[in-house]
């Protein structure tokens, strides 16, 4: 895979809602279980949006942090690329009545992904490939997630794992810029492991009926048809099987060496299969930044959110290597450098547009 | 690999005492079993034997004997 030459990173933002849920106040699990579950999966907390906060929101408030911080005006942003789950309606795109709330030129193009934790490595080489073979000198990528929205509060198989998040990463043309190195991958068989399986087309139900029906699924826990449903177990066996490999051919493919890099930055699911990636690659558990324990699995925006979690770490140039890996399945690795202080504190907000 | 280490490691896992585990023994009905002690079992047959156990060989299994037999065949069939 060719990398995506002369495109920079120039700002990562990130945006929480402000209400904690804490692990230790989850009442579907006894106190001694919630014990086991924060020492197991690493989260203690979580940030979940009030009822008509949308992942929309808190891209938007990471967006317009982003262009304060580089002094960007506007009008000189030429491409938007929203990746989400959650989007605000099926139709139209999200990503377009966002150009319009932050105020981007009609020039600009919008318009949405749909994927969740491989997000970001993926963002970066389609925004990045389209910027540079179209000459767009400036362009957003928003990639966040309202999963707490989808996922029924009672099932403790995902409810407690997930908070909620907003993401901004702006890019630009410079020609000065060392290229971003990508290895991305895709097996649908296993699309079982983490899905809404209604509300779209292929399961034959209307998609708003106003009177879903609660159903039994194989491990017994009740949810509506377009709750998501999580196979734990399938996805961390994944995770450790196969994210290792793929993390190492975009290392290879940079020409660099595990050592060279001073960060891995992995996607947020749980600890312990972030410890076994990183224990796999050689990563002390110093060079491996995480935010899972403030703020659990943000889906699509875990990589910018570990960034901001973690962003005096990132007060000089930094070479990064991130993967993201998940739903689909989908999997992901990015090398890239980050420019001293390009990375911004998360920012909390509640606020709606 | 014998089968007297696999059952340390498994016991190790799982958080119980190796002594009160048996090949026979039918995990998921241990007081201590949860929906984390699968990942720990996945977790221990890739760190201790390199293999990839699935959540779906777990849920099939019913015995310490099968999670055995899964990851020994797993083990002959990389080498």
């Amino acid at each position: 895979m060719n990398a995506v030459r002369g495109v920079a990173l120039r700002a990562v933002t990130a945006a929480t809602p402000t209400c904690v849920a804490r692990t230790a106040d989850y009442a579907y699990l006894e106190p001694e279980e919630r014990q086991r579950f924060q020492k197991a999966t690493g989260i203690a907390e979580r940030r979940i949006v009030a009822a008509g906060q949308c992942a929309s929101d808190l891209c938007l408030a990471a967006a317009r942090a982003a262009l304060a911080h580089l002094d960007w005006d506007p009008a000189s942003v030429g491409a938007l690329i929203l990746i989400t789950q959650t989007g605000d309606q099926p139709v139209p795109a999200t990503s377009i009545v966002l150009q319009d709330k932050l105020g981007l030129p009609s020039t600009c193009m919008a318009f949405d992904i749909n994927l969740g934790c491989s997000s970001y490595p993926y963002g970066l080489a389609v925004a990045g490939s389209v910027m540079r073979t179209l000459g767009i000198a400036r362009g957003l990528l928003l990639i966040g997630d309202v999963s707490s929205r989808v996922c029924a509060e009672h099932d403790k198989s995902a409810w407690p794992l997930f908070g909620d998040a907003g993401s901004a990463t702006a890019l630009e043309l410079d020609e000065s810029a060392p290229p971003i190195h990508l290895d991305l991958c895709s097996d649908g068989a296993g699309k079982e492991a983490i899905i809404i399986p209604g509300g779209g087309l292929a399961s034959r139900l209307p998609p708003v009926d106003g009177r879903i029906a609660h159903a039994t699924g194989g491990d017994g826990v009740q949810r509506r048809a377009d709750n998501l449903v999580l196979r734990g177990a399938d996805i961390f066996s994944f995770a450790i099987s196969r994210v290792p490999g793929s993390i190492q051919r975009a290392i290879a493919s940079s020409g660099r060496e595990a050592q060279d890099f001073d960060f891995l930055l992995l996607h947020q699911a749980n600890r312990m299969i972030n410890d076994t990636i990183a224990r796999k690659l050689g990563f002390a558990p110093d060079r491996v930044p995480t935010s899972i324990e403030h703020y659990g699995n943000t889906s699509s925006a875990s990589i910018p959110v570990t960034l901001c979690a973690n962003a005096a770490l990132f007060d000089v140039p930094r070479w990064v290597v991130a993967s993201g890996f998940g739903v689909g399945l989908s999997w992901g690795s990015a090398t890239f450098q980050l420019p001293a202080a390009a990375v911004l504190p998360c920012i909390d907000t509640d606020d709606v547009y | 690999m014998t089968i007297d280490d696999f059952i340390e490691k498994f016991a190790f896992a799982i958080e119980v005492e190796a002594d009160t585990l048996t090949l026979d023994i039918r995990f998921k009905e241990l007081p201590s079993w949860d929906s984390l002690n699968t990942l720990a079992v996945i977790a221990m047959a890739d760190a201790d034997y390199g293999v990839t156990v699935t959540g779906r060989d777990i849920e099939a299994s019913t015995t310490v004997a099968d999670i055995w037999a899964i990851v020994s065949s797993k083990c002959a069939a990389a080498k």
